[in-house]
């Protein structure tokens, strides 16, 4: 058996009455209708649902969808000292915005964030929840820094707070931790940092799991690195930014030139990863979290199995590319479906 | 001398009637004319608004449109739309996915624009969602290569823009909110665009808004459009010293007013980043107009900004003896 995870997010609202809840209830709050502790109620109702859908999937490692997230930045950095939220900048290359940090002095911690969310989640779940929060690095380099005027003094002091809240969540009970550093596929450069901001986290990680998770791109330039990073368990998006784009873009061919599941197959992560395996379990991120197209899950099967003595398949999990909330609540369903049965058809080969 | 024109990006908020009536039709309770005859009757009252506050060239308010991507590709062939996926905050939008060759079924805004233009004597822009943000703003089950779906956009889109221009429109804007989605897709971006803008005797205008435009910068003047539209001030200001040091060979529509904001920016305010804008660019080249579609706001916010806007900008042409 080949196991299965989700990275993070989870659509939020689907289209159903009942699953568009959560956004009802916050035009309520933001019309004064309903207070804070409402919402909450709703927010909790939104995530007993998203747990229940990955439960009835059959997902072995799950999360909370980071339902109550206003973004992947603002909503742990904003909760520490010294951090203001500003206007709105996009995420990524993704239609989506997130409420941007300002650092106006030296960053700490003040308490946990998001402990009572993950034993809500844990309590409601059939199997165990990772915890998950955006790494140091990359809070670094996507907020405002009006202080240090360094990006590695900025970010190894949100380390040491993402660091207290990775202790207070092991303390809550928390056996999976994910540490997501987006920026390493576009800055791969930022890697030793990393490595220097995952120390600081892996010391209040006691005896749970700690991955590092990478999406949003490729990280084939420094896949031989990445395997030592202080992390048991990495993360990989095998979908996006395809070894096959340069070649289009330089070409710019009006015929099409890939098709389905050739772009996973184009990563340019993959060459690498076949060539060098891990020593580490990996997250093999084989479902486009960002197309509805769907995927054969027999070939999904097929590539994982390319990497049987290369990789621990047994230690290691197939996943989509990144969170799910780029698809409509519907389509994501529909491909955690092609991921449960891929890694069923993986697991007889492995 | 035609000097600080106003004009506005697109969208004005739907008053209230109209949203009650949107969400009737959604459920089968109100019929499609029904729905058309208010819509008809909001985008009237946008064209007398602007018209009664003196601004010189004007939007439909795209009164008819939910989501930009989304009005369009319902009227093209070989999409779907997908369930609500996030944007930010409690926003969502329905996503088109292309699932069969892209097709233009006939023409897609150019019945708006007609209706508008027959309302008022002064210019109304046409107005086409960009290749490149519909491509980037929908799944692609068909093509497979961002390029292709892109191409085949921008090919239809051309189409629409001639039927504008055909329809009597003097200035087609394409709108590119995506266009700095991914820097290494700059120069896909301008051959699209260029391709939906070939040719055309009317004025074109790109316009684009919160992205990184220091990372772009060096694409403005290749992109093939007459006028750039900015959003200005919600990003502080702070691309005017590199505009001095670069100058912008186009003509620039300046966006002075937030439109993300509740705060109504007093006509001191506006002024002053008016005066700001003619330190760098000609008057005959300096267009004033929000930030972005004003959509968001409330039609009061929405009335308010613009009417602050235009006075600020009637201000600054006396004061420099431009009218």
């Amino acid at each position: 058996m080949v196991r299965t995870t989700v990275v993070g997010t989870y659509p939020r609202i689907g289209e159903t009455s009942e699953e568009q809840a959560l956004r009802r209830g916050i035009a309520r709050l933001d019309r004064g209708e309903i207070v804070e502790a409402e919402l909450q109620a709703i927010e909790r109702d939104t995530v007993r649902q998203v747990l229940r859908e990955q439960n009835e999937i059959g997902i072995d490692l799950v999360t909370d969808g980071q339902i109550s997230w206003y973004d992947s930045q603002s909503h742990f950095a904003g909760k520490l000292v010294s951090v203001e939220t500003n206007g709105l900048v996009r995420y990524f290359d993704t239609n989506t915005y997130y409420r941007q940090p300002v650092v106006r002095g030296a960053v700490a911690w003040k308490g946990p964030v998001l402990a009572d969310d993950w034993k809500f989640a844990q309590a409601n779940s059939k199997v165990p929840v990772k915890a998950v929060l955006t790494g140091p690095v990359t809070l670094a380099s996507l907020a405002l820094d009006k202080h240090y005027r360094s990006k590695k003094a900025l970010a190894l002091d949100l380390a040491t707070a993402v660091g207290e809240e990775v202790g207070s969540l092991v303390q809550a009970g928390a056996s999976n931790v994910q540490i997501d550093e987006p920026i390493l596929t576009r800055y791969p450069g930022d890697l030793t940092l990393v490595s220097e901001a995952l120390e600081r986290i892996r010391s209040h990680k006691a005896r749970s799991t700690l991955t590092l998770f990478t999406f949003f791109g490729d990280v084939a330039a420094i896949y031989k690195d990445l395997g030592d990073a202080p992390a048991d368990i990495l993360g990989l998006d095998l979908v996006q930014r395809s070894a096959t784009w340069p070649v289009l873009a330089k070409h710019g061919s009006t015929k099409p030139l890939v098709l389905g599941l050739d772009l996973v197959q184009g990563s340019a992560t993959w060459p690498v990863l076949a060539k060098h395996g891990s020593t580490k379990p990996l997250v093999l991120g084989l479902i486009d979290a960002r197309n509805t197209r769907e995927e054969d899950p027999a070939a999904i099967a097929k590539k994982a199995l390319e990497l049987k003595g290369a990789v621990d398949l047994k230690a290691s999990y197939l996943s989509p590319s990144n969170g799910l909330e780029f698809l409509p609540r519907d389509r994501a369903r529909r491909k955690l479906q092609i991921l449960r049965t891929a890694a069923q058809k993986a697991g007889v080969g492995a | 001398m035609n000097a600080l024109l106003t004009t506005s990006v697109g969208s004005f908020p739907k008053p209230e009637y109209l949203t009650r009536a949107r969400t009737k039709a959604s459920k089968g309770e109100l019929s499609p004319d029904g729905l058309r005859t208010l819509e008809e009757k909001a985008t009237s009252e946008w064209i007398r608004f602007q018209e009664e506050i003196g601004i010189d060239i004007l939007v439909d308010g795209e009164q008819y449109r939910g989501d930009m991507a989304t009005y369009f590709a319902e009227n093209i062939d070989g999409t779907e739309i997908s369930g609500l996926v996030r944007s930010y905050g409690n926003r969502y939008y329905k996503k088109p996915i292309i699932v069969d060759e892209l097709r233009r079924r006939g023409p897609i805004s150019v019945d708006w624009f007609t209706f508008a233009q027959a309302q008022t004597k002064r210019p109304v822009k046409g107005m086409i969602t960009g290749p490149y943000t519909m491509m980037d703003w929908s799944f692609d089950e068909y093509y497979g290569s961002r390029a292709d779906a892109c191409f085949a956009f921008a090919k239809l889109l051309h189409d629409e823009a001639v039927a504008l221009e055909a329809a009597g429109a003097k200035v087609v804007q394409v709108d590119e909110p995506a266009l700095s989605t991914r820097f290494d897709e700059l120069p896909l971006l301008v051959r699209a665009v260029g391709i939906v803008t070939k040719g055309l005797k009317a004025k074109t205008v790109l316009h684009t808004c919160y992205g990184n435009y220091n990372e772009i910068f060096d694409y403005f003047n290749k992109l093939p459009v007459d006028q750039l539209d900015l959003e200005m001030s919600n990003s502080g200001l702070d691309l005017l010293d590199r505009f001095k040091r670069e100058p912008l060979k186009k003509e620039i529509a300046f966006g002075v007013v937030d439109v993300h904001s509740h705060v109504i920016e007093p006509e001191s305010l506006i002024r002053e980043r008016i005066e700001k804008a003619l330190t760098i660019f000609s008057p005959s080249k300096l267009f004033i107009d929000p930030d972005c579609g004003l959509k968001t706001r409330s039609v009061d916010e929405a009335r308010i900004k613009l009417r602050n806007m235009v006075v600020a900008a009637h201000a600054v042409r006396t004061a420099h003896g431009l009218t």
